[in-house]
């Protein structure tokens, strides 16, 4: 009798206890509390820097020109700028009265300094080193005038002056650029002022009161470090997080979650995709053939794929030139689900099935291949990958799947030892595709496929060359439809960037190319009026 | 004080009625691969008994074809850590001294690697021959070059109390040389530990398994095996507990079985329960 | 005795010396390398790449860059690490005490839990609470530790709000104190340390239970049972002593683990120990970094092992006597 009275107490405590408030503690101060999912590489603004640390870079330090939301380039600390007729000097004129964070004001010098310290080879700049490659001489004629060499023309001449500038008379002091004092509290000259890293934990910065563009409408900035998007979800309930970009399954979470349901929500695409690159070397027999790379991207229905397993969060890939990139041919489409032509395709390629069924084969091969993808990457990567198997047996087409661990996968690839391999891929708004199709970038560059063609080298090479944006765009997009008849990778999904955020911040502008990195970016993020006043 | 008799049935019922739908999986179960995009994420059903996952396939097929999976890679490691250790442990245990000296040491420095981190890092990046080998046997022999060690030291202790034990002390006394006791005393006895040891490792690697598949290193798509099933059931827990739910519940099953036949057997062989 | 201790620490400089040779060698034969910056955006020139490769020495035999880590070890030289630019020693002074935390905290979990559980399972053998007990802990060994991790946030962080989703310190805190800085680390660790000791409860509960068992089921057993003392109460003065003395054995298990087991909780809460420290520096062949984790690996191992041979000599009466 007691026991079971006992029993009963223990139940009700649990239930009560159950059903009490959850623990949902939004914050009421002035801060914006954002996530990124590893520990920044290095805070020095420059040296060796992954995709996290760049992007607190980018708000703690500006370059000369920046990106808009669109992606074009405009002028941060530099005022304005002229590019000669001959495309091989650049002239900007620096802002009056930008200064760095411990007040002293910024110069040519700073720029010239920057310059030179990623071109070193201790600094490890590895996200902008080989833009400057092009880069000669940078002369300083007055404080606020820079004038820049290149050794022969190039039409993306501004992208490497997004590079966050990097003060001189206080990181010249330290011989130890990566590992000495300017590591641990950089001093830049954008929006927000560095105040601490605790690592593996966050990284804190605050509003520069007196930054050229204005203070920021917040007090602080807190990058959270976060683990697991799905803790980053959660966080994001609990009000720990204040925006979120988050999967399409965590998505489809929070659309039923109660305590999801006060948020805000948004969707954007970004400039990147899912592809494949098809191994076209010697070692591999399947994907020289212009055809077979076509036929095998027809035999996909993605349309359907989005639909069902991504909720409607996807789209299917077009080219290397996004539909939100500036560069973009608005007349390439992508390719559309048409097993009949995969199988038309197919058959005059020389790739036959000898039976219902069987798998096609040609001079007694068969179509077999293996697919490598990296472990790691997103969960859905392994559907995907099941789902390009399942509808390439339809048609006849066999394919395995091998996960790899990061560094194997790339091994694999940069050795071309591989037949065909999956992975996402980034691009930025500029037009140059050099690295990824020029017949030179097979080796040291991301021409992972040996891909080959003497018109598409003409092409990048003289898009390269031309500084004229309208006689750039010509040559880019009959790139672009030499690309798309030559399929030499395939550009399989794009997905959302579905974005969770607390409705009371607003200002969040989404770009191209993401949230963070262009202007204004973030330091446009504000509180709302009705929540400041409670 | 339950019976060792009793777990060791519990035990092995469990187990067997799991191996058993794994044997047959392909009998009883429709392709686990079959993706049908117009039933992604549907909860359990008529048509599907336990749901679906998040390509539309059927999870009831996949639970039972990842029992196959699971249970090989748990055999194979159990086996492979058998092999390794079994030797090492029983000349050890038997031979003491020197000897056993020796190769404690031994055990201990493979005690002294950073044990699941290496043996994540080497399926992460291995050297190219781990990974030319099949998956499954890549995996078991990773986790078996931690696991042995383990089998080693039970196997050391058993085989210290068996070279004390009656039979032995009474078959040297009566002049019989070492050759003949391994052949005709210690073998025999040693079947006992050796079970316990397997019973007690295709648990554990079964488990171990599953924790290589969150970390990325474990089967390649589309394969089916219980850890990438908890693995993916992780990306829908808000929306569809059914993923988690039966595979949770099924390797769960396994290891308790597992673990009341190791330890069944384990109270069986220990000679101050047989006194008492 | 002494020079039983010098062939100890003789032996076991050999082990460490062995074990961090083959760690390096592995290493070395592995693909990639700190040079590999591959996820960088734009491709590295080749005159960069070979500065770097100088660098870093890679040129050189494995061998002989193993030597000049010795050397260097001699001197009491860590190194420095190949990818945040710091001097290893620092980075393990601080994250060390975290790990030690952490697997502090699991123990005492651990011991607070498994124990009274054991008890009261011995306390009725085969009763209700002794069934339900082994079916729970055995539920919580055979959740894969992401998913306890899962359940346990989203129980006590989401749905009750008592503890700490992740991390090990609280946002928002400006110029916090250096208590409230342990305290609030010892709080966020709550969680993490629940979800490791949760997979070791099942051997230690069963373990504490058997102990006590057969130790009442003798002589002075029955006798208090005949005096009316409950088997609890009997437990609690007689058992407990010979249960958990044991216990001290599990040092022996637990001690290796403080580098490298604890590496999935890290990940998963966020925690900034050595488990993830290690994992991170080899997928980045940050050989100074693994190295100097290898080696401490290795000499927390020597010690466990140690303690608990020991410990078990000391315990065992047949050896004592044999003595």
């Amino acid at each position: 009798m007691k026991r079971r009275a006992g029993y009963a107490l223990l139940a009700a405590a649990a239930a009560l206890a159950l059903g009490a408030c959850s623990g949902s503690r939004p914050h009421k101060d002035n801060d914006v509390r954002v996530a990124i999912y590893a520990n920044p590489s290095s805070l020095s603004l420059i040296g060796n820097t992954d995709q996290n640390s760049t992007q607190i870079a980018s708000m703690i330090s500006d370059g000369l020109v920046a990106y808009d939301a669109q992606g074009h380039y405009v002028p941060m600390v530099a005022r304005s700028f002229e590019l000669s007729q001959d495309g091989k000097t650049l002239t900007f004129h620096l802002r009056d009265g930008v200064l760095w964070h411990d007040g002293v004001g910024v110069t040519s010098r700073d720029v010239a300094y920057t310059v030179a310290k990623v071109k070193d080879p201790a600094t490890q700049a590895r996200s902008w080193v080989s833009l400057f490659a092009n880069v000669d001489e940078v002369e300083t004629p007055d404080d606020l005038t820079v004038v820049v060499h290149f050794a022969k023309a190039y039409g993306d001449a501004l992208e490497p002056w997004r590079v966050p500038l990097v003060p001189e008379h206080v990181a010249s002091k330290d011989p130890n650029f990566l590992g000495g004092a300017f590591a641990h509290h950089p001093i830049g000259c954008g929006p927000f002022r560095f105040v601490s890293y605790d690592a593996g934990q966050r990284v804190v910065l605050e509003a520069f009161d007196r930054y050229w563009g204005g203070r920021p409408a917040m007090d602080r900035m807190i990058v959270k470090i976060v683990s697991a998007e799905r803790t980053g979800y959660e966080s994001l309930l609990l009000g720990e997080l204040d925006l979120l970009g988050v999967t399409p399954d965590l998505w489809r979470d929070a659309l039923t979650a109660r305590e999801a349901s006060r948020l805000a929500r948004f969707v954007y695409y970004r400039l990147g995709a899912w592809k494949i690159d098809w191994n076209q070397n010697e070692a591999t027999p399947f994907f020289h053939d212009k055809r077979v790379r076509r036929a095998l991207v027809l035999a996909l229905d993605r349309k359907r794929f989005a639909e069902t397993v991504s909720a409607g969060l996807a789209r299917p890939g077009v080219s290397s030139y996004p539909p939100e990139s500036p560069w973009a041919d608005p007349s390439i489409v992508a390719l559309p689900y048409d097993p009949a032509e995969c199988a038309r395709l197919l058959d005059e390629a020389g790739w036959r099935a000898t039976s219902q069924g069987s798998l096609r084969e040609k001079d007694g091969r068969p179509l077999r291949f293996t697919l490598i993808l990296p472990a790691g990457a997103q969960e859905i990567a392994d559907r995907v990958a099941a789902w390009i198997q399942q509808s390439l047996a339809e048609v006849g087409v066999g394919m395995k799947i091998e996960k790899l661990g990061w560094e194997a996968f790339q091994q694999r690839r940069k050795t071309h030892a591989f037949e065909a391999a999956m992975s996402t891929v980034l691009f930025d708004p500029t037009a140059d595709r050099f690295d990824l199709y020029h017949s030179t970038a097979k080796d040291g560059g991301f021409n992972y496929g040996s891909f080959s063609d003497a018109e598409v080298d003409r092409l990048l090479e003289e898009g390269r060359a031309t500084v004229d944006p309208a006689a750039r765009r010509v040559v880019y997009y009959q790139l672009q439809h030499r690309l798309d008849d030559l399929q030499p990778l395939a550009f399989l999904f794009q997905f959302a960037q579905p974005v969770l955020h607390d409705p009371d911040l607003e200002g969040i502008v989404p770009s191209a190319v993401g949230l963070f990195q262009f202007t204004p970016g973030p330091r446009a993020w504000h509180w709302s009026s009705a929540r400041r006043r409670n | 004080m339950r019976g060792s008799r009793s777990s060791i049935l519990w035990g092995l019922t469990l187990v067997s009625i799991i191996a058993v739908c794994a044997l047959l999986a392909p009998w009883i179960s429709p392709d686990p691969n079959r993706i049908d995009l117009g039933s992604v994420l549907s909860p359990p059903s008529t048509t599907h008994w336990l749901g679906t996952d998040g390509l539309g396939r059927d999870v009831a097929s996949r639970l039972v074809h990842g029992a196959r999976i699971s249970l090989l890679i748990g055999l194979t490691t159990g086996i492979l850590s058998v092999l390794i250790g079994l030797p090492i442990g029983a000349l050890a245990g038997y031979a003491g001294g020197a000897i056993d000296a020796a190769l404690s040491r031994l055990i201990e420095a493979t005690l002294c690697f950073p044990g699941l981190v290496i043996t994540i890092a080497l399926l992460s990046v291995g050297p190219s021959w781990l990974l030319a080998l099949p998956e499954t046997a890549r995996i078991a022999l990773a986790l078996s070059l931690i696991g042995w060690t383990h089998a080693a030291r039970y196997l050391r202790g058993e085989f210290r109390r068996l070279r004390s034990s009656e039979s032995i002390t009474s078959a040297r006394a009566a002049g019989a040389g070492h050759l003949r006791i391994v052949w005709r005393h210690l073998l025999p006895q040693s079947l006992g530990p050796i079970l316990v040891t397997l019973a007690f490792g295709v648990g554990g690697a079964a488990l171990a398994e599953a924790t290589l598949s969150f970390v990325g290193v474990g089967i390649s798509p589309p394969t089916a095996s219980w850890g990438e099933l908890l693995f993916q059931a992780l990306h829908h827990v808000g929306h569809a507990w059914w993923l988690a739910l039966f595979p949770g519940a099924a390797l769960f099953l396994l290891l308790l079985g597992c673990n009341e036949l190791s330890e069944g057997l384990r109270m069986k062989l220990d000679p101050r329960r047989r006194a008492a | 005795m002494l020079p039983a201790i010098a062939s100890r620490i003789a032996t076991a400089m050999v082990t460490l010396l062995i074990v961090t040779f083959v760690v390096f060698a592995l290493l070395c034969a592995l693909p990639g390398g700190p040079q590999g910056g591959d996820d960088a955006a734009r491709p590295l020139p080749p005159e960069y790449r070979a500065a770097l490769r100088a660098q870093y020495h890679l040129d050189e035999p494995w061998p002989a860059r193993y030597g000049r880590w010795v050397k260097d070890l001699v001197r009491g030289e860590l190194g420095t690490s190949f990818s945040a630019q710091q001097p290893v020693a620092r980075m393990l002074k601080e994250r060390f005490p975290v790990s030690l935390g952490l697997n502090a905290l699991a123990l005492l979990t651990m011991l607070g839990v498994a124990v009274p559980l054991g008890i009261l399972g011995a306390s009725e053998p085969d009763g209700p609470w002794d069934r339900a007990g082994w079916i729970a802990t055995t539920a919580l060994y055979a959740v894969p530790v992401f998913w306890t991790a899962l359940l346990l946030q989203w129980l006590f962080a989401i749905r009750l709000g008592w503890l700490p989703l992740s991390g090990i310190s609280t946002d928002g805190a400006r110029h916090p104190s250096v208590a409230f800085t342990f305290a609030d680390a010892v709080w966020h660790l709550v969680l993490p340390a629940a979800c490791l000791a949760s997979g070791g409860l099942a051997y230690v509960s069963r373990f504490v239970r058997t102990n006590i068992v057969e130790s009442t089921a003798g002589e002075g057993g029955k006798a208090a049972r005949a005096r009316g003392l409950s088997m609890l109460q009997y437990a609690a003065r007689h058992g407990v002593v010979q249960a958990v003395v044991p216990l001290l054995t599990l040092a022996g298990f637990l001690i290796p683990r403080l580098v490298g087991g604890s590496l999935l909780i890290e990940a998963i809460f966020n925690v900034p120990g050595l488990g993830s420290l290690l994992f991170d520096s080899i997928l980045s062949r940050d050989l100074p970094v693994v190295l100097a984790l290898t080696l401490l690996s290795g000499l927390a191992t020597l010690l466990g092992t140690t303690l608990s041979d020991v410990l078990i000599l000391w315990l065992d009466p047949r050896v004592r006597h044999a003595r």
